[in-house]
Formats: C-alpha cells, sequence, structure tokens
C-alpha cells in the first residue's frame, strides 16, 4: 500500500499554502512532516485525508486516485487535528459511540473501552469532554482516531498537551500500527520525537518540499536549520 | 450500515447536545412567549379580532424563531471541530443534512406548539378549529422551513456575514410557506371544510418534499471543500 500526493497545490486566496508538493507514504513507514509556521503542513495533511480538495495535483492509493468524496476511502482514514473534534457536552463514551457507530464498527462499546483502554483514559468514558484538561481531550481524540482500526493515519501535533505516560501509551501505539503495516504521516514541530519515531522526514518551507529523506541518515543540526532559516528564504 | 441509520444517530446527537446546551431552545422559546405577549398590547382587539389575525402571527412567529435558531445549528459541532471528523467518517452529506434537518425539525416542533398555544392564548382565539386539519398544516410547512433552514444555516457559515445573511436567503425563498401556511390555518380557526384547504396543504408539501430533496442533493456543496 502506498499513498501518494502529486504536484499538489492549494492556495487560501492568493496565497499558496502548498506550491507543487510531492510526498510518497509506504506501508509500515510513519511519515513526519516537520517545518516552520505557515509551511503548509496542516494544509498538506488536509490534502492529503481528501478533507480538502487540490487546486492542482492528484492524491492516489496504490495507483488510483482518491478523493474525499469516496465513503470507502473515509472509511480507511483516521485524523487527529488542532482541535479535538469533540462533542463538549457530551461525556467520553458518547462522543466515542456516536463515531463507532458512524464508522459501522461491529459491537461499538467494546471497541471504544478498548480504545480507550490503548491510550490509557479508560477512567474518563464517563466524564463530559467540557471537564476535561486540554491532554486528556487529546487522549480522548486520540482514541476516537484509532476507533476504526483504520489502515491511513493522518496526525497533525498529536502530542500536545500529552503528559510524558500518554505520549508514550501513543509512540507505542503507532509503532503497533506501523508493525500492522498502516500508513501514518505525522506532522510536528518535536524534531526530537520526529527523528526518533519516524521512518522518514519531510520538510516544508511556505509551501514547498525542501527536504524528503530517511531519518536515519539526517542531520538534526541541518534539520534544524530549516527552521531557523525563517520562511522568507526556502532556498 | 444504512444512510437512514446513521442520519437518525446524528438527529439523536443533536436532540442530545441540544437539551444539554440549552441556549439555542430556550432563546427560541422565550422569543415565543414574548412575541405573543407583545402581539396581545399591539392588537386593538376591540377592532380586529384575535382569530382574523392569529394564523399569520403564528406563522410569522415560527418563521422568525426557527430563521434565529437555524444560525446555532451548527455551532456544537463547529465548537471543537467536530465537524470536520463527522465529515471524514463514511456517513454520505445527504445524512448529514436529513439527520440535522430532523434534530432542527423536531425543535422547530416544539417552537410551534408554544407559538400555538401562547399566540391564541394572548389574542383569546377560543375555538382554534380541527387539531388533525392544523397538524396536516403544520407537519409540512415545519418540515419545509426545518430543512430550507439547515441548508441556509450551514451556508452562512462560509459567509463574513454569518446569522445577518440568514433571513436575507431564506425570507425570500421561505414564502410560499408563510401564505400557503397562513391561509389554510386561519381556514382551519374558521372552521371551514378541508377540500377548501387540501389545496394548500399539498403545495405545502410540495415545497416541503422539494426541500428536504434538493437540501440534500446540494449540501456537500456548502460541507466540502
Amino acid at each position: 500500500m502506498t499513498l501518494e500526493g502529486q504536484g499538489l497545490v492549494c492556495s487560501y486566496g492568493p496565497t499558496r499554502a502548498l506550491d507543487g508538493v510531492d510526498i510518497v507514504a509506504g506501508d509500515g513507514e510513519i511519515v513526519a512532516v516537520v517545518g516552520p509556521n505557515g509551511a503548509g503542513k496542516t494544509t498538506l495533511l488536509r490534502a492529503l485525508s481528501g478533507e480538502r480538495r487540490p487546486d492542482q495535483g492528484e492524491v492516489s492509493l496504490d495507483g488510483s486516485p482518491v478523493s474525499g468524496a469516496d465513503p470507502g476511502w473515509r472509511g480507511r482514514v483516521g485524523l487527529v487535528s488542532h482541535r479535538t473534534g469533540l462533542y463538549r457536552k457530551l461525556s467520553v463514551a458518547e462522543n466515542l459511540n456516536f463515531f463507532a457507530s458512524l464508522h459501522a464498527v461491529p459491537n461499538p462499546r467494546n471497541a471504544v473501552a478498548q480504545a480507550l483502554e490503548t491510550i490509557g483514559a479508560a477512567t474518563l468514558a464517563g466524564t463530559r469532554v467540557e471537564a476535561l484538561s486540554r491532554g486528556q481531550c487529546q487522549r480522548v481524540a486520540l482514541a476516537r482516531t484509532l476507533l476504526h482500526d483504520p489502515d491511513i493515519l493522518f496526525l497533525d501535533e498529536p502530542f500536545t498537551g500529552l503528559d510524558p505516560a500518554a505520549a508514550a501509551a501513543l509512540e507505542t501505539a503507532l509503532r503497533a500500527r506501523r508493525t500492522a503495516g498502516s500508513v501514518i504521516v505525522l506532522v510536528t514541530h518535536d524534531l526530537r520525537r520526529c527523528l526518533d519515531l519516524a521512518d522518514r522526514v519531510v520538510v516544508l518551507q511556505r509551501g514547498h518540499k525542501v527536504h524528503d529523506g530517511e531519518t536515519d541518515s539526517a542531520d538534526p543540526v541541518d534539520l534544524l536549520r530549516y527552521f531557523t532559516t525563517t520562511a522568507a528564504d526556502p532556498s | 450500515m444504512n444512510e437512514l441509520r446513521r442520519a437518525w444517530l446524528i438527529t439523536l446527537k443533536d436532540l442530545r447536545l441540544e437539551f444539554r446546551t440549552g441556549g439555542r431552545l430556550l432563546a427560541m422559546i422565550a422569543f415565543v412567549v414574548l412575541a405573543g405577549f407583545l402581539f396581545a398590547f399591539a392588537l386593538d382587539q376591540s377592532q380586529v379580532a384575535g382569530r382574523d389575525v392569529a394564523a399569520a402571527l403564528i406563522w410569522l412567529v415560527i418563521l422568525f424563531a426557527s430563521t434565529a435558531g437555524a444560525g446555532r445549528i451548527f455551532d456544537a459541532e463547529e465548537e471543537e471541530g467536530a465537524f470536520r471528523h463527522l465529515l471524514l467518517t463514511p456517513v454520505s452529506r445527504p445524512a448529514i443534512f436529513l439527520g440535522k434537518t430532523a434534530a432542527n425539525l423536531a425543535v422547530i416542533w416544539l417552537v410551534t406548539a408554544l407559538a400555538f398555544i401562547s399566540l391564541t392564548a394572548f389574542l383569546g382565539v377560543r375555538d382554534t378549529g380541527s387539531p388533525a386539519a392544523h397538524a396536516a398544516v403544520f407537519l409540512p410547512g415545519t418540515i419545509g422551513l426545518a430543512a430550507t433552514g439547515t441548508f441556509f444555516g450551514r451556508m452562512s457559515r462560509h459567509s463574513s456575514l454569518g446569522d445577518t445573511l440568514l433571513p436575507v436567503l431564506t425570507f425570500p425563498l421561505l414564502v410560499p410557506v408563510i401564505f400557503f401556511g397562513a391561509t389554510s390555518t386561519a381556514r382551519v380557526f374558521l372552521g371551514r371544510p378541508w377540500p377548501e384547504i387540501s389545496g394548500s396543504a399539498r403545495l405545502l408539501w410540495a415545497f416541503a418534499v422539494g426541500s428536504v430533496f434538493i437540501g440534500a442533493a446540494l449540501f456537500r456543496h456548502v460541507t466540502d471543500e
């Protein structure tokens, strides 16, 4: 299974958030997308997940174009975004049961319990989301993402707000997904975690891809340079 | 999974949120009661019988309350970005539209019942006519209001004008609902036979079915980027 974005262009008004970006992610691979603020990381994730149709370019899975309009595709995708995507007035279990049912997960209650257990949030099931801390919300959002056992994961800053135990649980869950053959695209600002967890790292600056390589051979100092040279001069 | 079942899950979720949040519902209820109260003072009942104007006022109050509420249908969806995740589930856009329209309809029914009771009471309408005939008129009328409000409630989210845009978009479209709804209800108040009312009721049904189908078919254009 290979997920591929070719020549992706996305604009917001006159601003090109992505300008001809190519990206490939294979099964059993974690691809980290890093870059300074405004580099186009989140837009890239939205284009790959089918949330936003690119103005130009194509997203394909094993050579076949995919689109957010295809329910089959949406059923295979899991997304963690900046915002939790949870209903504040519903309890954790109500939120997760709702999404599990929409995904037609067999035995949703068991799936919810298992997802909460995986992410170390089993005790939160009956709590309303509005009463949770930011970190707890992030755990629940992660549990929601894993509910329907997606084989393609898009994670936008998933470690934000997590305490060390929850971050470790998430790392373990991601490694298990990678072993199971999932495609994982991870947007992060955390270079240490990126190099530790990902197989490849893609660096974006001002909507352009400026680096794409194995993390084993990546020089952290070089990667850090992309952040400090600012977005004004992507070359 | 059956799309109707998914739509039903969305309806249940929306109603649960509606009753737990309460803000939109309370605002609509307060508006309906206060409007009825003020109309009773504004109308010189020695010159104009309450029964002659009750139908028009009831429909206008329902229209204003439902339009004001329509702007808030997607509040809970947007609060933490949940709508984005709803759109990423395999549920179809028409099913989302139907689910949210059904929840909106339930709220509008509540408002309609309250508007009917409060206005007939405040305007001193003693003989309100056949309840079954009223139901046969209000049912299609409110379905039309709910579907139109849900569709344009979503559309107004994309505009910088927001809620200001909503009445501008919906009121011209809802002229048939108000016209046929108010004339039919007035005839029910007057105890006219059903054949005098059924023509308008059929047109209300045509509007209701049309707005549901068109809204479901076009909903993806106001949700997807």
